[in-house]
Formats: structure tokens, sequence, C-alpha cells
């Protein structure tokens, strides 16, 4: 199956996890370690980048459903960025940005966590 | 028969040495002239006789208790305390019982005679007894080649013996000189080949040492003490002058073969360690080898090779690593603390010193600056790789504790050792691997077996509507489920939906759903209604990262009505006169949000139908299904094919449609489910309603790639 990788960095406040390659049902516990670690640490500022994300599966949806409602009972949020149309049209599809706050660019959602 | 025969042969050899013992005492009392040739002839004509039968009794005895060397050496010490102390006590005890017994040895009354020649019959069971054992000694470990200087040292102590008897006269002294000599020349050669000593354990040979001390000075001391001139020796030659002759021979044999066993054991002690090492080394690898035949527990396994690397190495420690992706994990640890190893590992070979080592090599913590952290004293560290198909897999790591050191043969023990366990480790992990993988595909077999038996197994046949629906399951389950419901006499609703997550767990939630929409579906018509008390129940059940999308729809058969919802499942597509048209109501996925959020959003659309109309219902397997370049085949192939074949049937529609993403992705395995459902408009074809039912044939339900 093709590679799944990810890079998490942190901008103050934010943690900003990148996505590389095809996010489905074998590789979302990659995703899963990221976001227990962030949580771990007391980080629930967080911005997932999918700017180099080709694919994601429904299992890899789930991985975010997993983490939001801890996280937002922690006064934190993940916010979604840098899409392609093929995913995005994943997420728009089961109504995700029903949910979530999906962003044209990384920038724009950190610069969303800074507002408030 | 064979046992029969021992009982009767060791019988008739009884008997008749009570034969001969009693003839031997009745000769003695019978003929008191001592002095005749003849009466000396027979008299050791007996006692040989008696003798010999003597030996072969005592060698089937000891034949049968099948001795180690080791304790016939204390069974001669035994017998050697004896005649030392027979010989200090017994001329007093004797002259005590029987007053001044010893003057008269050479004039003995009746009494006498009988006391003596008990007394030697004792003797001579005693030398035979020691004759015996020295030739189970001898022939201990030797092959038979060197029976041929043991039987000529018995002749020559034989005719030493006798010699006396057949020349008295001093002029042929030298034949009985030669015939000594001659004698003591084989018992040296025959006392040289102790070879049962080098497979005897060190403790042993030390307590062997000792033991050989003692028996060397005891048969020194009855051999000096044995002499013509002594009681003893006085008694035994007047019973017979060559047995006492014989007895002293074999005292001489016992002190030769006692002085030989002492230096030989002596040269044998340093090299004593190395040998027990080989044979541990020798009798490991026998027992692994056996091991690894059997079926075993990877653990157990890897505990058995840690365990065996210490006995066959001088290794105080032995652990292995094996790489897990790229980080070497310890699997097995004996002797020491996992902290410990994992502080060794560090240093040893990720920090470069035996880094990416790809022979057995020894190494040394001693510029390990974290020594002091290590919970014992460890110094000297093998380290070999353990490999399989040239590929590194891991390590087989020993340690010594302390300033002890590995030297070479213990690198290539350790070396060799290794190689066996590469071999076990990598059986074992492919027969874990294989059993893991027949579990999965159980565990699958499962899974799939419920996703079919909860799919219909036949499209209704309804009048005014032609159904056909196709499905095709990925390997791994994925979850996808539709469903006819007959709801009324003019209503007639359908379902389709795709769990998220593959396998046994899909499979759960897939008859979890079954049940939610079978039941709703009788109590609620609106399918927004439905799907939002689906949303309700599958929000408290489902675990958090699943959900479930789904589109319900209903189709009012008298007012040709279309009404649906879509809880974030691929849009509804219509297909009327060679147009594409898709809806996609606004809705979001099952289980994902609360009830609020998810009624707020979930929208119902309606289409009035007409005639030809294709109402198309799918799983994103079409879609998303890939060709070798991982390219989809998604919305623009799909449209395409239907509306190219929109005249047509829609059993003809499903096959094309499948037919063509078959095509497409006949290089790439196939991920997902496939699900397609297709629904025709055709009021003019009007068959009576309930008749349809009656009259519907199994169709087509799936397609096996």
């Amino acid at each position: 199956m093709a590679e799944f990788s990810t890079s998490v960095k942190d901008k103050g406040d934010v943690s900003i996890i990148s996505l590389k390659g095809f996010l489905d049902a074998h590789t979302a516990p990659i995703l899963e370690t990221n976001f227990v670690e962030l949580i771990n640490k007391n980080r629930y500022k967080i911005v997932v980048d999918f700017n180099e994300l080709a694919y994601i599966s429904s299992a890899g949806l789930g991985v975010f459903m997993a983490f939001i409602e801890k996280i937002r009972e922690n006064n934190g949020d993940i916010k979604l960025a840098s899409m392609n149309d093929k995913v995005y049209n994943i997420f728009d599809l089961l109504g995700f940005p029903l949910l979530y706050e999906i962003f044209k660019s990384e920038d724009e959602a950190i610069k969303k966590f800074l507002e408030k | 028969m064979k046992y029969i025969n021992g009982k009767i042969g060791s019988r008739i050899t009884i008997t008749i040495l009570g034969i001969l013992i009693l003839s031997l005492f009745l000769y003695r009392f019978l003929f008191f002239v001592k002095d005749s040739f003849l009466f000396f002839a027979i008299n050791d004509l007996l006692v040989i006789t008696t003798f010999v039968f003597l030996s072969f009794y005592l060698l089937k005895i000891i034949k049968e208790k099948n001795p180690v060397p080791s304790s016939l050496v204390l069974n001669i010490g035994l017998i050697n305390v004896f005649i030392f102390l027979v010989i200090i006590f017994s001329e007093k005890t004797l002259n005590l019982l029987f007053s001044n017994i010893s003057n008269k040895i050479n004039n003995p009354g009746l009494i006498e005679s009988l006391i003596y020649t008990l007394y030697s019959l004792i003797f001579l069971v005693i030398t035979a007894y020691l004759l015996i054992t020295f030739k189970e000694l001898y022939f201990h470990k030797q092959d038979r080649g060197n029976k041929t200087y043991f039987i000529a040292m018995l002749v020559f102590l034989g005719l030493t013996s006798i010699s006396t008897l057949l020349f008295p006269s001093p002029e042929y002294d030298f034949i009985n000189n030669t015939f000594l000599i001659i004698s003591i020349v084989l018992i040296v050669i025959n006392s040289i080949r102790i070879s049962w000593i080098a497979f005897i354990v060190k403790k042993e040979k030390i307590s062997l040492l000792l033991l050989s001390v003692i028996i060397l000075i005891l048969f020194i001391f009855n051999l000096a003490n044995s002499g013509t001139n002594d009681f003893n020796g006085l008694v035994l030659t007047n019973f017979s002058p060559s047995f006492q002759k014989f007895f002293n021979l074999i005292l001489l044999y016992g002190a030769i073969y006692f002085s030989v066993l002492f230096f030989t054991i002596l040269f044998h002690i340093p090299t004593a360690e190395a040998f027990d090492r080989k044979a541990k080394e020798v009798s490991s690898l026998q027992y692994f080898s056996k091991l690894i035949t059997r079926v075993l527990d990877f653990k157990e396994l890897a505990e058995t090779i840690t365990d065996i690397t210490t006995k066959v190495s001088s290794a105080d420690a032995a652990w292995i690593d094996l790489f897990d992706d790229k980080n070497l994990k310890i699997i097995a640890n004996k002797n020491i603390a996992l902290v410990d190893a994992d502080l060794i590992n560090q240093f040893l070979l990720e920090s470069g010193i035996c880094n990416k080592i790809t022979e057995t090599k020894i190494c040394n913590l001693n510029k390990f600056i974290n020594k002091s952290s290590l919970s014992e004293k460890y110094g000297s560290v093998v380290i070999s790789p353990l490999r399989s198909y040239n590929e590194i897999k891991g390590y087989l790591i020993a340690v010594r504790k302390n300033e002890l050191i590995f030297y070479d043969e213990d690198k290539t023990a350790i070396s060799t050792f290794s190689d066996y366990a590469s071999v076990a480790i990598e059986n074992s992990m492919l027969l874990e691997q294989s059993l893991e993988k027949e579990r999965l595909e159980k565990e699958l077999a499962v899974a799939r077996e419920i996703q079919r038996k909860i799919l219909p197994v036949k499209d209704p046949v309804i009048s005014n509507l032609s159904i056909a629906s196709v499905f095709i399951p990925a390997f791994e389950v994925g979850g996808d489920y539709y469903d006819y419901y007959n709801i009324s006499k003019d209503k007639f609703g359908l379902v389709i939906a795709d769990v998220s997550g593959k396998g046994i767990s899909a499979a759960f939630v897939m008859a979890e759903i079954k049940g939610i929409f079978e039941s709703l579906s009788r109590m609620i018509e609106s399918p927004k209604e439905i799907l939002t008390q689906a949303n309700h129940i599958l929000k408290d059940t489902l675990t958090k990262n699943y959900f479930v999308s789904a589109l319900y729809g209903v189709i009012d058969l008298n007012k040709g009505e279309f009404y649906f919802s879509r809880a974030g499942h691929c849009p509804a597509i219509l297909i009327r006169d060679g147009k594409v048209t898709t809806f996609r109501p606004s809705g979001i996925g099952l289980g994902l949000t609360n009830d609020e959020i998810f009624k707020e959003n979930l929208e119902e659309f309606k289409v009035e139908l007409l005639e030809n109309d294709n109402l198309i219902f799918f799983t994103d397997g079409i879609t998303e299904a890939k060709n070798n370049d991982l390219e989809d085949f998604g919305d623009e192939r799909f449209s395409q094919i239907l509306i190219n074949y929109a005249n047509e049937n829609p059993d003809k529609i499903t096959n094309e449609v499948i037919k063509e993403v078959i095509t497409f992705s006949q290089e790439h395995p196939q991920y997902d489910d496939i699900t397609l459902v297709i629904l025709k408009w055709n009021k003019k074809n009007n068959l009576n309603g309930d008749k349809g039912w009656q009259n519907s044939a199994p169709q087509l339900k799936t397609k096996v790639m």
C-alpha cells in the first residue's frame, strides 16, 4: 500500500500536523499517535495541513472524529487546511465542513486561532 | 529364552563353583603331605579352575550392573581398604581366636587348615573381583583392537604365577624373571590406555584424582605386605604358591594402573574445563536442533536461545535484539536487566563502536561513560548478527561480568550458535505470520459471511419500477450496505449506506444498521426523520472514530414521486433524456454529530418521476476504483456510461457500469466494496403490483472479479 507520513511542528500555541501520502485504515494509527501526543502535552490548538495528502479514506476521517470532542472540551480545536479538491470533496460529501473549519492555507488557520 | 538360558547358565556356574570349592576343601584335608609335585600340580589345577569359574561368574554380575568407571574405581578402593584391614588385623585376630595359629601355618591341624583355606578363598574371590573390575575399566570406551594386549597380559600373568611351580630349581630363575618382566611391560602398556578419563566432567576428575592417590597408596601398602615373609603372604603361599604370586601381580597391576591414572588425570585437569565446555556446547546444540523442529512459541524460543548462549560460551548474561522497523527491540534477556541491556545496546549498536557489524565481534565497554549506571560490572561483549536471506534481522548479544573477557573460542561458539538461532527465529516468525494471516483470513471470511447474509437476496420486481443491483465485496469487507423496504402498497423504500472502517468491525456495524433501518422504516415514513433517528441511535452506540454515510429514499408508486435525504452519502443521480443530474442535498454522516446539528443540516429532496427516468445509487467503491496510475474511475467516466446506456433496462446498465469499472481497475486490487443500485421508472410497462413479487426471479446479485 502507498506510504503515509506526518510531521508535527509548533508555532506558538498552535501545533501543525502536516500529512503526506495516503491516509486510510492501515495508516490512520500514525496520525492517531500524533493527536495523542499533542493532547498529552496539553496542546489543543491543532491545524492539520493536507497540502501533500493524496487520498483519505473514511477510516482516515474517523481519526478527526476520535479526538475532536476532547479537544473542544479543552477550548481547543482541529482546523483543517490546504486540501486539494479531491480530498475536500470527500470531506464535503460527509458534511465535515459543517463540523470543522476548513481553510485554504495553513496560515489562515493559524490566524483564526490567534484571533480568539 | 535367552533369559532362561542365562538363569540356567548361572545356576550351573554356581553348582560347578560349589563342587570345585568343596573338592578344594576335601583335597586339602585328605592330603597332608605337601611336598610332592603332583600334590601342588593338582592343587593349583583346582585353584586355577575355581578362579576361572569365579571370574566368569563375577564378570556376569558386574556386567549386569553396567557400572560407570568412577564406581568401578570406588569398588577397587573399597576392596583395597578391606585387604588393608585384613593384612593389618588378621594375624592378631586369628591368634586371639585360635591360640597361636600363625605358628602353625606350615603345619596346620584340621581347624587351622579349614580357617586358612577359607581365608585364602576370600582372597581368591577378591582377586577375581579385582581382575574383572580392571578388565571392565580397561575395556570402557575402548575399541576392540586392544583386546590382544589385555589377553596377552592375562596369559603372562598366569605363566609368571605358575612358573615357580613348573621350574622350581633356581637355575631356571631366568624363565621366571623373563615372564615377570614381560608381564610388567604388558601391565604398563595396558595401564597407559585409559581413554575414559576424557569423558568425565571436571568436578569428577578432581575427586578421582584424590581417590586415585589413596588407592595407589593402598595398593603399594598391600603389595608390600603380601610377600612370602608376611603372614598374609605365608597363608596364601601355603594355599597355593601360584595364587600368591598371581595375587601379588594383580596388586602390582593395580599400583601401576592407579599411578598412571593419577598422572593422566593430573594432565587432563588443565584442559578439563575446555573439554567440558565443548561437550556442553555439543549437547546444547543437539538439544537445540531437536527443539527447533518442534512447533515453538516465539517467546519460548527466544528464551531458549539466550539460555543456551550462556551455556555454550562463558557468558554471564545474554539477550536478543530484533529490528522492529528500524529500531532494535529486546525480545529476550537472560541474567541481565532490560535497562542494562538497553544501555549496552545504545552504546555499542547505536553509537557506533560496534555499529553495523556484519560478523560476530568481540567488543568492550571500556569507553562506556555511563558504565556506572549499569547494575552489574559488565565488561566484555560478543555481538553476533542474526540474519535471514543475508539481511540482518537482529543481534544475539552475550556479556561477561567484571574483568573477565571473551576469547576467540567463545566468539566461535556464539557465532555458530547464532547461525542456528537465526534459522530457528526465522522459522518461528514465518510460522507466526502464517498463523496470524490465517486468523485474519478467517476473521474476514466471517465478516464477508455476515455481509452476504444481511444484504438482500434478490431485487424485488414491482409495478412501475425496474430494479437492478450489483454488489462486489472487497477482500477486506468494506462495509457497503443496501436494502429495500416494501413500506406499503404504494410506497417502496430504499437505503444505501457505507460504514467507515473495514473487516469484522465494519460487518458488525452493518448488522446494526440493518436492524435500525428495518425497524425505523416500519414506523416512520419521512426519510429525514428516519435518518435523524438513525443518527440519534448511532451517535451513542458507535465508537467515536466510526461513522456511516447513508441515503434513504422512498418512491411513491402512485404519485410517481421520489423523495430522499442524504446523510453524507454519495449523491443520487438522475438520468433523464440523456442528461445527468446529480442530487446532493445537505446532510452530515450518521454518528458524526449531535441530533440538533444533524437535523438542522439535513435536507429532504423530492423528484417528480418521468417515464424512463433512471435513478442511480452507489457507493464510492465505484468512483474511487483505481487504475495502475492510481487514477480514480471518477464521476465523469461513471456519468458517461450511464448516459450511453440510459435507454437500456437497469440490468444491462449495471452490467455495463461494472464491466467498465473492472476493465479500468483490473491492474489494481479492489480496495473497497462496490455497490450500485439502479431504479427505472416505467409506468407504461405496468405490471399488476402484487403479481410482480410472486413472479420475481433471482437476479444477478454479485459478480466475482
